[in-house]
């Protein structure tokens, strides 16, 4: 078991020193996917193994305590050098505001306090692990083939290339890292490494609308890591302990909470709703996207703003039952339908991604704040699916984009005739997003039926979650329909697709959210279930009409799913049978009231004077009902309220 | 095994009671314009008439579309069957609707794109009261399973009144009825010629149809719903909500697509579903 | 088979969906086709519905001067119907080119175009004799489909000079048409 969390947190460190100083192209194709196999293995032999506890005091003969109390402190004062060089005194105070309770913590409250168990996973800990090294290992490979095109585009005259897969391997480390450790401050320390990656990758490109976005995203994560350095502090005090495990066996052995007691999870909260860039700090992961692809799919699926969603998870059974738990539930879903308003507006691909990953940890949010054994499920069946279709339509985009010059879904229209594979791999990617019967969808599924069955403020959830779920449907619908429009009938278009580690990764995931959705029953039963269940277990919590698998409808929820998959399936191959089954000879041009020419490949009207008038289309934005520069507003005022009434309504 | 051959059973008879409903549909609607009207079997001819037809294709995702619409639509139909989840009903009526809108993108057809994205609009109008109204359904039986509806032994209208109204208004919205058929007309020489359904023609022109009496089928379904202790109660609440359609489709005008957003359904469709289910939630 | 092949057949007869296109007629005409669905003749009875796309309907009503500029759009209108189908050619301006017969810009006729079934005559033709031209290429297509004899051609006292068969599809016409669209411009 050592070797095995060795493999997974400190494996991607030393891997990452390697390849910083690593200039040879053919070296880091070598070691990259080396290093992510073995990640990716010892992951998911950890994860067959179930949850363990891990007692390592010593780490190469130095104490670990000792060293992860060092590392916090160094990693801060870097923090605060990058904001003396920045010139913010925003950053530079909150760090120094880190650093004082920080130190606090180490020397006055924590001093003689009792060990703590190193690493104690629990079942969803060990589900993101596995997420962690298979998807992000994935973009990684990904990453070697579109960053060689992209530095290509950039002219660069030294390649920037060590740097950036150095920073990823920290990246998955510490996300590693952060989910397994059971000690909250070695969790802070990942938690800020996972800021300090974010914000180098962002400004990988030094441009200057990068620099802006990376210090944006910087600020907010630092204000993030104030919440949790203070989170940590009162439960030092009011518990204490920093051993993740203890705190929630206290916090759920607890008759009635107190307010002293619940604070901090609020502060949890906050950290939590910044690193997942919930509303109102949904600009920071919006202005991540000027970063190169790998790092937008990175933050989006597998890594970063899941960390936030899964300390939430990790946390939620300390404060259910609680009026702050349903505040928390009504935020998520409050942040799910706004965000999902925003996405309809944007043609920019990489924004209505960004968007609908909002949505999608709100929704969790929302799973989590219900607080409910089903609900728990949801959240976790979201995370999983979301993580493999949403890494995969990143680097969808990025692979069209770096062929087409443009992530605008307006320039997408026909592009299945440019670059058929990659075209049908991001529908299918989108329809795994919104459709049955893919997991999202299954997700989406429990997430309502256990908000149903919920007491707490059910309707205005719901009357939130119904509204956001047709504004998801429009947004991906439109998108998918033009990515196949043309005026052939069948497209035989030349061959051209991406590179070969570009393709691989895309094929694999593509086959992943595939194969996965299949067996969804099977990973409910042998990931999801006795995840939240051994949770509960294991707190002692009351699972009192938790069936497991009852959140679909009973045990024959899952023939449904089978039956589902099978029946529509066999229809899409038919369909599709009967679609490459049109002969040549019935090919008609569209209708435009008998004045259709075509010219050159291009289909258009014949205009006066019989010129020719190439036909343009384009989508409804609604800018005027749902832009940002509309509604943005509203929906900041409106969430600070909520934050507000979370912190203040507890004090 | 019953229940699967049952329903299988009732999925093969539904395309005749559609048709059959879609022919007492034109021919009421004829009578309303004080004319004729055409045979009640016109829509078989129509059908098969179209089936008979030459295929012409712009684009053979069109056909995939076509395809995936009429098996969405039916298994949509055999999930209410046999008994099975609402929301899994609603999941899989979504990927016909969706299907729609891809068929109707994928030809660059000005008139099939602009009845594309207002048939977006339109599902953006029907879902979110098609959820509420199966949370009404959960609320009042415990469950989102059909069959639970049926365990109940008291008709449901009683308990949700608003949200029946609510139905009615997110059907005739998913039936494209006048004022919302602003994504197809039934009127194929208007502005907007047949939105969605320009491009599709013969025999999958025919598909589409067919699968819209499926749909016909499973929404008065889901009206009968809402009286399921008396066969009488079912019969009158599928009548009663037929006629008033048409009632309606004859004396509406068609929105424009703001109305359709801004006024019409989002706030009082939604509304009503709303202050039923608080009902609930309080009762 | 044989079943459902009687059935397609026979439902054709019962569903002629027509698609109406005006080449620029004095408007007469139209009115009249426009009052075959009004309640007075309700043509809807026979299950002819107003389709407005070439790509839904099976017969297509033409009416109006065929000139150089509209003759491309007759034609891909035409040809955008799938098969089979029929043409009826209405008014005396579209059978002939009408009291514009013989001008500079003025093609004679939609046969000149276009494969016609029926020739409905009229200055405007009256609504019983649309519908009755209507009935006619039902008849027409019957035939084609080998299910009866071809309908007798009736001739109008007079009407000696109306083409008897569908005229090839461009013939010296088109060439004509060709030098007059440069002046047409």
């Amino acid at each position: 078991m050592n070797t095995l969390v060795f493999c997974c947190v400190a494996l991607p460190f030393a891997v990452a020193l390697v390849l910083y100083f690593t200039q040879l192209d053919r070296t880091r194709k070598l070691l990259v996917p080396a290093a992510v196999a073995v990640m990716a293995l010892a992951a998911v032999i950890m994860g067959a193994h179930g949850t363990f506890r891990l007692e390592a005091e010593t780490f190469l003969g130095l104490p670990l305590d000792s060293l992860f109390s060092m590392l916090d402190l160094l990693l801060l004062l870097y923090i605060l050098g990058l904001g003396w060089k920045l010139g913010s005194r925003t950053v530079m105070g909150m760090t120094a505001l880190q650093l004082i309770g920080l130190l606090y913590l180490k020397f006055v409250l924590a001093d003689g306090s009792a060990p703590v168990t190193a690493f104690a996973p629990d079942g969803l800990s060990l589900i993101m692990v596995i997420i962690i090294t298979v998807v992000g290992g994935l973009i990684t490979i990904y990453g070697l083939g579109y960053m060689d095109i992209h530095e290509e585009h950039l002219h660069l005259r030294v390649s920037r290339k060590p740097r950036f897969f150095a920073i990823i391997f920290c990246f998955l480390g510490a996300m590693n890292g952060l989910v397994l450790s059971n000690n909250l401050s070695w969790m802070f320390f990942f938690w800020e490494v996972t800021t300090l990656c974010s914000y180098l990758l962002i400004s990988h490109d030094q441009t200057k609308e990068a620099n802006a976005n990376a210090y944006r995203a910087l600020w907010m994560n630092v204000l993030g890591g104030l919440a949790f350095v203070s989170a940590m502090l009162f439960i030092q005090k009011s518990l204490g302990t920093l051993s993740t495990e203890v705190v929630l066996h206290k916090m759920t052995a607890m008759d009635v909470k107190t307010t002293a007691m619940l604070l901090p999870f609020a502060f949890f909260c906050l950290a939590a709703f910044t690193k997942s860039a919930q509303v109102p700090f949904e600009s920071w992961l919006c202005g991540a996207m000027v970063a190169p692809t790998p790092v937008s799919a990175l933050l989006h699926s597998a890594t970063m703003v899941k960390a936030g969603t899964y300390l939430l998870l990790r946390m939620a059974p300390a404060f259910a039952d609680t009026t702050m738990s349903t505040i928390v539930a009504l935020f998520g879903a409050f942040t799910f339908v706004g965000t999902c308003i925003l996405a309809v507006s944007q043609s920019n691909a990489k924004k209505i991604l960004a968007y609908s990953t909002i949505a999608n940890l709100g929704l969790i949010i929302a799973c989590v704040g219900i607080n409910t054994a089903a609900s728990m499920m949801a959240a976790t069946t979201i995370i999983i699916y979301h993580s493999v279709s949403k890494g995969l339509l990143f680097m969808c985009v990025g692979a069209i984009e770096q062929r087409i010059g443009s992530r605008d879904i307006e320039d997408m229209r026909g592009l299945y005739s440019k670059m058929p594979r990659t075209a049908i791999i991001t529908a299918i990617g989108i329809f795994t997003m919104m459709l049955p019967p893919f997991g999202m969808l299954i997700g989406k599924w429990m997430a309502i039926e256990a908000i149903a069955r919920a007491t707490q403020a059910m309707t205005p959830i719901i009357f939130f979650i119904a509204l956001g779920s047709a504004f998801t449907v429009l947004f991906w619908a439109r998108w998918a329909g033009i990515l196949v429009s043309s005026a052939n009938l069948h497209d035989r278009p030349a061959h051209g697709n991406p590179k070969a580690t570009v393709m691989f990764a895309l094929r694999s995931l593509c086959g992943l959210a595939v194969v996965f959705s299949f067996i969804s029953p099977l990973v409910l039963e042998t990931f999801v279930e006795p995840s939240v269940a051994g949770v509960y277990a294991r707190l002692g919590l009351k699972t009192e009409g938790f069936i497991p698998g009852a959140s679909l409808t009973g045990g024959a929820g899952y023939f449904w799913i089978y039956l589902l998959f099978i029946l529509l399936g066999l229809g899409a191959w038919i369909a599709w049978k009967a679609a490459r089954k049109v002969s040549n000879s019935a090919h008609s041009q569209p209708y435009f009231s008998g004045l259709t020419q075509e010219q050159a490949g291009q289909i258009g009207f014949k205009g006066p004077m019989n010129a020719f008038e190439p036909v343009r289309l384009s989508n409804f934005y609604l800018a005027q009902y749902f832009g940002e520069g509309t509604i943005t507003r509203a929906i900041d005022i409106i969430s600070t309220a909520f934050l507000i009434v979370l912190v203040g309504g507890l004090l | 095994m019953l229940s699967i051959l049952s329903a299988v059973g009732g999925l093969i008879l539904s395309p005749l009671v559609g048709g059959l409903l879609t022919g007492v549909d034109r021919r009421l609607t004829a009578r309303l314009q004080s004319r004729l009207g055409p045979p009640l079997l016109q829509p078989f001819y129509d059908v098969f008439k179209l089936f008979g037809k030459e295929a012409s294709v712009t684009n053979a995702w069109l056909v995939f579309s076509a395809y995936m619409t009429l098996i969405s639509s039916a298994l949509a139909l055999l999930i209410f069957f046999m008994g099975g989840d609402l929301l899994l009903l609603f999941f899989v009526l979504t990927v016909g609707a969706v299907f729609q809108v891809v068929g109707a993108l994928c030809v660059p057809s000005p008139y099939s794109n602009v009845g594309a994205q207002r048939e977006l609009l339109l599902m953006l109008a029907y879902e979110p009261i098609l959820i509420l109204v199966f949370v009404g359904f959960a609320m009042c039986t415990g469950s989102f399973s059909i069959e639970a509806v049926f365990a109940q032994d008291q008709p449901l209208l009683l308990k949700m009144p608003l949200l029946f109204l609510a139905l009615g208004y997110a059907l005739t919205i998913k039936l494209r009825k006048s004022p919302f058929d602003i994504s197809a007309s039934h009127h194929g020489h208007q502005e907007l010629v047949k939105g969605v359904q320009t491009e599709y023609s013969g025999p999958y022109l025919g598909i589409i149809e067919l699968a819209h009496w499926l749909d016909l089928v499973l929404i008065l379904g889901l009206c009968a719903m809402f009286w399921h202790t008396s066969v009488i109660g079912m019969a009158t609440l599928v009548a009663a909500s037929l006629f008033t359609e048409i009632l309606i489709d004859n004396i509406t005008a068609r929105l424009t697509w703001q109305w359709m957003v801004q006024k019409r359904s989002l706030l009082l469709g939604m509304g009503l579903a709303l202050v039923n289910l608080l009902w609930l939630y309080v009762a | 088979m044989g079943f459902v092949d009687k059935m397609i057949k026979r439902s054709r007869l019962k569903s002629p969906w027509i698609v109406h296109f005006d080449c620029g007629s004095c408007n007469g005409c139209d009115i009249e086709v426009l009052a075959c669905l009004t309640p007075m003749y309700d043509v809807e009875r026979f299950g002819v519905v107003n389709a407005g796309n070439p790509k839904h309907a099976d017969v297509l009503l033409v009416t109006g001067t065929v000139n150089h500029r509209n003759r491309h759009v007759l034609k891909q209108i035409y040809e955008q119907m799938p098969s089979p189908k029929a043409v009826i050619s209405l008014g005396a301006c579209n059978l002939s080119g009408g009291v514009f017969k013989d001008t500079y810009n003025v093609l004679n006729g939609a046969h000149n175009v276009i494969p016609v079934d029926v020739f409905v005559p009229g200055c405007p033709p009256k609504p019983e004799a649309i519908i009755d031209g209507v009935v006619e290429a039902l008849g027409v297509l019957k035939a084609k489909m080998g299910m009866g004899p071809e309908p007798e051609a009736t001739l109008m006292p007079g009407d000696a000079d109306v083409p008897t068969a569908a005229a090839g599809p461009e013939g010296e016409a088109a060439s004509e048409a060709d030098k007059s669209m440069k002046n047409a411009g």
